[in-house]
């Protein structure tokens, strides 16, 4: 009687440690989810980008001139090598004016972090603009 | 009722671990990105400790003072950063004057974009030589079209050539240079991205024309620059200076002189609103030997601090990168922190 639940306490024993090296096998086989610090610091790189872009009002007049390559290709110099952005630019309206897309690849399938950035043109007739920057690391 | 059991705790163990990691290191990265914006956004103290060598600094900040924009370094403490300047502070001095005792960061600061040159060919036309190179503009392999501004200057002569680079990043410079000077030739050369004139890079290319292959920059002089004066340690008392000079991408002046010591020269460098940085060029012999250095300011490119690179696998190291502006240009600061054992 008493051999009997030894055996069955062994067996108890046995199965709890399978249990925790099953879950911990699991938990370093499958891959995490998102690295909530590397988002936060792209989204502070975006937001800087877009800061930068806009001194002296660069960025307004390049959007009044509906200069979406300019736009893009100095996001291009500003972003790390390695980080897939999409700019979509919003009137008052919050309706995209961007005729062409304004992204150096494509962030389907990625993680990605979005920012959002009002800007004002520096003229007499001020027009505003909302921009979405949405960014993803491709690596 | 096992398997039941088993798949539970799998199912949770799997949801939450990444999160618990998370947890475990969220207040490291927070901290850190937090300390870097300290250092970008903050003046320190003294506030102008950058241009006052003997202060002892008491509180790291890089942010030029009474700045209204966001992320405005400050010339001169940028400079202090590096060694090669004679009124840099140590990484000691730097970690001191942070204040975290354990925290160890690394700060380089470096342009946006890359620019190379080579020499492609020469050859002698009548009284002077002519010089091609090939310039190229790359962001991390990624071609750049930007405008290009290079100067010649060997002794006391001096041209300006202005080209661009085509799409693919590449533009050619062809320079003149009079068979009747001698000596060591830079070929310096400033490139601007056409879609931003703020975003300036720059490079040298050093050659002898009519002379022996010249001696590396800072054989003959130290050159440190610091509120708006260049100090110049001469290493050879027989050194004569020919031509002090300092360039931007539009601009180039004859630097005047402030004070002279022993084995030290000092000269005014001008407060110029070009959005490029400023090589301070010096010309001169040491004897038969001609030489021809020069310091960029703000002196870049930089790296100070701990070399992370050797740190423990599984150590948090937290890399940073932030676009910054220094005297109406910009450029790329990237900090690396992490935990003293």
């Amino acid at each position: 009687m008493f051999d009997q639940r030894g055996q069955i306490r062994i067996i108890e024993a046995f199965l709890a440690i399978a249990v925790i090296f099953s879950v911990l096998l699991i938990s370093v086989t499958f891959p995490s989810s998102p690295n909530l610090e590397r988002q936060k610091s792209l989204a502070n790189l975006g937001t800087q980008a877009l800061i930068k872009l806009d001194t002296n009002g660069t960025l307004g007049n390049l959007i009044m001139q509906e200069n979406w390559t300019t736009i893009k290709q100095a996001l291009d110099i500003l972003l790390p090598t390695g980080v897939s952005f999409n700019l979509t630019v919003y009137d008052e309206n919050m309706q995209p004016i961007n005729s062409q897309t304004i992204q150096n690849s494509n962030l389907l399938g990625r993680e990605a972090v979005s920012v959002q950035y009002i800007c004002a043109t520096q003229n007499l007739n001020v027009q505003f603009f909302v921009l979405r920057l949405q960014l993803a690391w491709t690596r | 009722m096992i398997i039941l059991t088993l798949s539970a705790m799998a199912g949770t163990s799997k949801l939450m671990a990444p999160y618990l990691d998370d947890l475990s290191h969220r207040d490291d990265a927070e901290r850190f990105q937090q300390l870097a914006s300290h250092l970008l956004l903050n003046a320190g103290t003294p506030a102008s400790w950058g241009q006052m060598q003997a202060t002892v600094l008491s509180n790291l900040g890089l942010a030029k003072a009474d700045s209204s924009l966001p992320y405005e370094l400050d010339i001169d403490k940028v400079s202090r950063l590096n060694s090669e300047n004679i009124y840099s502070l140590t990484y000691s001095e730097l970690w001191e004057a942070l204040g975290v005792k354990d925290v160890a960061f690394q700060i380089e600061v470096k342009t946006l974009f890359e620019l190379s040159i080579s020499l492609i060919s020469n050859s002698t036309q009548g009284n002077q030589t002519v010089y091609e190179f090939e310039v190229a503009t790359e962001k991390s392999g990624m071609p750049l079209s930007t405008d290009l501004s290079g100067y010649v200057v060997v002794e006391s002569f001096v041209d300006k050539v202005t080209t661009a680079t085509a799409s693919n990043g590449v533009g050619s410079l062809t320079v003149n240079v009079p068979n009747s000077v001698n000596g060591t030739v830079l070929m310096l050369v400033f490139a601007r991205a056409q879609v931003n004139p703020q975003m300036v890079s720059f490079n040298t290319y050093t050659f002898g024309h009519n002379s022996p292959t010249p001696l590396p920059n800072r054989t003959f002089t130290r050159l440190s620059p610091l509120n708006h004066v260049l100090n110049v340690s001469l290493a050879y008392s027989t050194i004569e200076i020919l031509k002090p000079q300092v360039f931007t991408f539009n601009y180039n002046f004859s630097l005047t002189e402030k004070a002279d010591g022993v084995q030290t020269v000092e000269y005014f460098i001008p407060q110029l609103l070009d959005s490029s940085p400023m090589i301070t060029v010096l010309t001169g012999h040491n004897g038969s030997t001609s030489f021809a250095e020069w310091v960029s300011y703000p002196q870049l490119s930089l790296q100070i601090g701990v070399d992370f690179s050797e740190s423990i696998a599984g150590s948090k190291i937290v890399s940073l990168s932030h676009i910054v502006t220094i005297n109406f240009a910009l450029y790329e600061v990237v900090t690396k922190w992490g935990g003293l054992s």
